[in-house]
């Protein structure tokens, strides 16, 4: 492994339709076995930045290395095979799978280690253990959420990245997937992480950038951001 | 009355492989193909093609025990499947695939409507519009309970169906390409973040369709006749049925499939057999009207 960082985006440029960018120009990092967090108002084009990164959204310009390898453009089904996982915002399950049915089918080029990981995952998360013959459709929001964790963590990535995984879910569910996320980065697995919900994602960074317009405005330790007057304006004057 | 429903069974068999393809291609690509009529069709002469191949063996091979073919016939039926999958492919790779990187769901419809019309006339180029026949051996039907006779071909193409059902179960719960079928199905951008080729699901999902519809096009061939429009003929049971069951559903299709069936053959004493077509689009209707996402469907 490369002593560099872990994923480093570079002058991004990157939307659903060439000439209407979304993210624009965007430059960001992410070393390895750190867990960032990338805020910004509705609209700033943090879920695009990491779709781009993720195979998801074409880039125009702009270059996206993974452990120094240049990843730009490449299609998502052969991201998971680099050691790169994205966990989407909405519809990231497969509801009419099983839990098991959805675990297997994420770790179908495990081949014989398949049980192995999959019981790792249910030591991670062992509500999904109890509920691993039940179709994903009936599973609450936080076990959703558990559950897009596990499938993406069940390949072993290197980067996890997950797209507002607290969006939806009760205060208490938040608090325990973020303590599942210590417990994945303790794991040496390096975290990006799209959040609207500001204090708790700085709360579990080590560093936060703020995006505004599709490119970061504000970057630093997430201690200095979460008392930097400038976010707390911004995310006050988009509230009132 | 149990006549009829025997009658109404075998009918509602052959729509119901029909009906699978059409809805596993909708499932994965979101349009209603048109030829799928034509795959059926194309399965059964391709099944007459290849026995034609081997004629001279297929005379000493003699018959299977009551039934009206011996193991050519069953040879013939899987060189079908192959050879209907391989068409199916062939139009998704000259027709669907390119439409589909620049079309709308519009698009591909009236492509596969065009190309429907244009299979149907290749095919009465190519073979003449006559009908033609697997055999021409009258085969005696033999009772089966008290007031059910079918034939031997008859409960042969019950059987094959059962158990062709049977591993589509098993292909679709247990083979991680069935599940990663299913997965496609219902969100294409997941399959694809999780490692799955979905060009390659597709393609599989047209091999299959294709396979079935031939096995539908031979089972027509073996009770009725094969002629260039006969899977045209089958196209608006097999929509009914797949719609009736919840478009993208196979295991809809093989309910309405038989449901379709059932419901012709039982009308035949009060409407008469030229209207029995109609009334399968009316069980159809009425169901909708009570159950508009299908039976087995899920509300959107």
């Amino acid at each position: 492994m490369s002593a560099g960082p872990t994923l480093a985006v570079d002058a991004l440029v990157a939307g659903y339709e060439p000439d209407l960018p979304i993210v624009r120009n965007a430059s960001l990092h992410v070393e390895a076995a750190e867990i960032v967090a990338l805020l910004g108002p509705n609209g700033a084009g943090k879920s695009t930045l990491v779709k781009a990164v993720a195979g998801l959204v074409p880039v125009s310009a702009g270059t996206v290395r993974f452990e120094g390898r240049d990843i730009t453009g490449r299609p998502a089904h052969r991201l998971i095979g680099e050691g790169l996982a994205f966990v989407p915002q909405t519809e990231n399950i497969f509801t009419k799978l099983t839990v098991a049915e959805n675990l297997a089918l994420a770790g179908h080029r495990l081949g014989r280690r398949l049980r192995e990981r999959v019981d790792a995952v249910f030591a991670l998360f062992p509500d999904l253990a109890r509920q691993r013959g039940l179709g994903a459709g009936r599973l609450s929001g936080g076990q959703r959420q558990m559950l897009a964790c596990a499938r993406a963590l069940i390949v072993e990535p290197r980067l996890l990245m997950l797209d507002e995984p607290s969006a939806g879910l009760a205060p208490v569910m938040v608090a325990q997937l973020f303590a599942k996320l210590r417990e994945v980065r303790a794991a040496g697995i390096t975290i990006l992480l799209v959040e609207q919900n500001v204090k708790a994602a700085l709360a579990l960074a080590d560093r936060g950038y703020l995006l505004v317009d599709g490119r970061p405005r504000l970057s630093g330790p997430a201690v200095a951001m979460a008392s930097d007057p400038a976010l707390a304006g911004l995310y006050l004057g988009s509230a009132a | 009355m149990l006549q009829l429903f025997a009658d109404g069974l075998i009918q509602g068999a052959m729509v119901s492989l029909g009906a699978i393809g059409l809805t596993l291609t909708y499932s994965i690509l979101r349009f209603a193909n048109f030829t799928q009529g034509e795959l059926v069709t194309g399965g059964a002469y391709a099944a007459l093609m290849a026995l034609a191949g081997f004629a001279g063996t297929a005379q000493r091979a003699g018959t299977f025990a009551g039934l009206s073919f011996g193991w050519p016939m069953l040879v013939a039926l899987l060189l079908a499947m192959l050879a209907t999958g391989g068409l199916a492919l062939t139009i998704e790779w000259l027709l669907f695939g390119r439409l589909r990187r620049h079309g709308s769901a519009i698009t591909l419809v009236i492509a596969s409507f065009g190309a429907s019309l244009a299979l149907r006339n290749l095919i009465a180029f190519g073979f003449g519009p006559q009908p033609q026949y697997f055999s021409r051996d009258l085969q005696i039907a033999i009772p089966i309970m008290p007031g059910v006779r079918l034939t031997p071909d008859q409960l042969f193409l019950v059987g094959v169906t059962a158990a062709l059902v049977a591993a589509l179960h098993f292909f679709l719960t247990r083979t991680t390409l069935g599940r990663a079928m299913r997965a496609t199905a219902e969100n294409p951008a997941l399959a694809m973040l999780i490692g799955i080729d979905v060009r390659a699901v597709v393609r599989w999902t047209w091999l299959v369709g294709g396979a079935l519809a031939a096995v539908a096009g031979v089972f027509l061939g073996l009770t009725v006749q094969v002629r260039p429009s006969m899977g045209f003929d089958l196209l608006l049971p097999l929509f009914a049925a797949a719609i009736l069951g919840g478009i993208g559903n196979p295991y809809g299709a093989v309910l309405g499939g038989l449901l379709i069936g059932l419901a012709e053959s039982l009308s035949v004493p009060w409407v008469g057999s030229e209207y029995r077509q109609a009334v399968g689009f009316l069980v159809m209707l009425a169901a909708l009207l009570w159950r508009p996402q299908g039976l087995l469907g899920e509300r959107a």
